[in-house]
């Protein structure tokens, strides 16, 4: 079974929970943690594991052998990504930062004056702890490519997902392209959201997406409880159906610390809703 | 002269939307010209932090990719797109080219090198811009990209075009997406200040310091303000020399932040105890812009 953990806004709990269903589970179960959120994945920071390189996510770059160009300006022309600026009869400026990688460049060029080269845009990284396996994606800084290394880490976690009982998923926020493609494959996806006004309202978006992709949508509120929230609100966009995780120190405190709730604090309130929480999802 | 200032975390829920929008609030107080920029256009939420839309000035749809389509009276079947396609969208048919629209990113490749003319592309409306003004008396242009849409980078810069198409002189604040992909490399090009809001949490700084290298490679100036410092004072010492950037202020937690969401009103117009505070933070802000 593959459960997606997601929701619009970021920073509402994401990490925490995918982590910590992943903790729980993995005490009967062989269960693969996938992180897909490949900005700044954290799972490994609260899981406390340190991880190996199991690959590096190449992709295309434009190389500009200049001897032959007559500086045209056609590339640039064609370029959607604005990274080729020609100054006639002179240069090629190339802002490798901007480049999306759709080689359109080098196949408008009439003089052939550009050819393939790659560049390093991820990493695709390995950890364990105990029957717990862990399968991150990483964009190296200053790529944009965001979306082809959360690609490539999702079909890796796919092409090994027969080895396990359960598969989580830890998306990035936002609804775009990576997020609906890890909703796709799911079974369940679990929307972690808080009761602030910002996090109702980008929930009501994703809601959406899991509509159009036709998947059963858990709500998960975060941080309930904290003074001056958006209750009645989030009432109207969740319903009366959704599980509460509730905001206390002991979460507060194990998550500023780089640790998960669930190890730390097995007692508080917030880590037995989180246990909850599982023992539900697992009787669907 | 323009000065535009992002505001953006590495990490999202660090109170990058609490900064810029109370940036914006006391930039417009100070009688300075300013638009706010929602460069999160998967979760755009700035106009309601700034209290909701009051009036829209215009909305115009986003045409940010191209749909290739096969004719496939035409098709030859040589396979050439096949070839070319560096998404792995195109499969074999009997008919000719099968497109998968999910993993296609619309750049026409495949349409420029078919030898037969056999594929022609669609526009495809990805989003929409519209500019308005928020109940404070902010003008805020700010996109909406569809579900599961891609080229979010392209709009952020559309957007930003926007703004200085309608603005000659003052101030630009950019409310970034999270994270440091795409989009969010957009926001930070060519800005005159880049703030990251960070969380006293090693999440956060790890994001942050991802974030930084970003800044770097664009040559764009950075600052910090660290939020809700006190949920872990001991490490916020370190955040300077950890990450080599200036931390301009810090702000405590108060719930009176969640409140100001709730009642859609930016800190700086309430009655809140930690007002001062943060509009000390903001000053400063404004002093660091280059
Ligand atoms: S299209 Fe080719 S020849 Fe023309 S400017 Fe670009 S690289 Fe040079
Ligand atoms: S590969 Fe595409 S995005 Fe990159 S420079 Fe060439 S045309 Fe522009
Ligand atoms: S537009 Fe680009 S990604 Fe889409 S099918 Fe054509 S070549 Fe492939
Ligand atoms: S390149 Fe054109 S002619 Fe060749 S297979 Fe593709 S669509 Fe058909």
């Amino acid at each position: 079974m593959i459960i997606a953990v997601a929701g619009g806004k970021g920073g509402t709990g994401k990490t925490t929970l995918a982590v910590s269903l992943a903790l729980l589970a993995s005490g009967e179960h062989k269960v693969l943690l996938g992180d897909i959120d490949v900005d700044n994945p954290c799972t490994f920071t609260l899981l406390d594991i340190s991880l190996k390189t199991l690959r590096t996510i190449f992709a295309y770059k434009p190389v500009i052998e200049e001897e032959k160009c007559s500086f045209c300006g056609t590339c640039s022309f064609y370029c959607p990504a604005h990274a080729l600026v020609v100054i006639p009869g002179k240069k090629v400026i190339f802002m490798e930062t901007l480049c999306e990688g759709c080689s359109l460049c080098e196949v408008v060029c009439p003089n052939g004056a550009i050819r393939e080269g790659k560049e390093t845009i991820g990493y695709l990284k390995f950890g364990e702890k105990g029957y717990l396996h862990l399968i991150v994606g990483e964009l190296k800084p200053g790529s944009r490519r965001y979306h082809e290394v959360a690609g490539e880490t999702l079909a890796h976690i796919l092409s090994i997902s027969e080895k396990y009982d359960y598969i989580v998923v830890d998306c990035p926020p936002g609804t775009g392209a990576s997020v609906a493609e890890a909703l796709k494959v799911s079974d369940i996806v679990v929307a972690v959201t808080e009761p602030t006004r910002l996090g109702v309202h980008d929930l009501i978006k994703f809601k959406k997406l899991v509509e159009r992709c036709g998947k059963k949508l858990v709500i998960v509120v975060n941080k309930y409880g904290i003074s001056g929230g958006c209750y009645r609100e989030l009432e109207k966009v969740a319903g009366n159906e959704f599980f509460k995780i509730p905001y206390d120190r002991y979460l507060v405190e194990a998550y500023s610390t780089g640790r998960s709730v669930v190890e730390m604090y097995p007692e508080s309130p917030s880590a037995k809703a989180l246990r909850d929480l599982w023992q539900w999802l697992r009787s669907l | 002269m323009i000065k535009e200032i992002v505001v953006a975390s590495g990490k999202g829920g660090t109170g990058k939307t609490f900064i810029s929008s109370n940036l914006a609030y006391l930039i417009h107080s100070l009688g300075e010209n300013i638009i706010a920029v929602d460069a999160d256009v998967e979760a755009p939420d700035l106009i309601l932090a700034l209290g909701g839309e009051k009036k829209r000035f215009w909305t115009e749809d986003y045409y940010g990719s191209f749909r290739p389509v096969v004719d496939y009276s035409k098709c030859a079947k040589c396979w050439k797109c096949l070839n070319y396609c560096r998404f792995g969208a195109i499969k074999k048919s009997d008919r000719g080219p099968l497109i998968d629209y999910s993993k296609c990113e619309g750049f026409g490749v495949c349409a420029v090198v078919c030898p037969s003319k056999a594929i022609s592309l669609t526009r495809v409306k990805t989003g929409v811009i519209y500019m308005a003004e928020s109940e404070s008396g902010i003008k805020v242009i700010t996109g909406d990209l569809e579900l599961g849409g891609g080229s979010s980078g392209r709009l952020v810069y559309e957007l930003k075009q926007r703004s200085r198409k309608f603005l000659k002189e003052g101030y630009v604040v950019v409310d970034s997406a999270p994270g440091i992909g795409c989009p969010v490399i957009s926001s930070i090009s060519g800005a005159d200040l880049l703030v990251i809001a960070i969380e006293p949490t090693p999440q956060s700084i790890k994001g942050a310091c991802r974030l930084l290298e970003v800044a770097r490679s664009l040559r764009v100036k950075a600052v910090s303000v660290v939020n809700k410092y006190d949920l872990n004072p001991a490490i916020v010492d370190k955040i300077e020399s950890m990450l080599e950037v200036e931390v301009v202020g810090r702000i405590p937690y108060s719930d009176e932040v969640v409140e100001s969401y709730t009642a859609m009103t930016p800190l700086l117009a309430t009655k809140s105890s930690i007002k001062e505070t943060v509009e000390e933070v903001l000053n400063k802000i404004l002093g660091e812009v280059p």
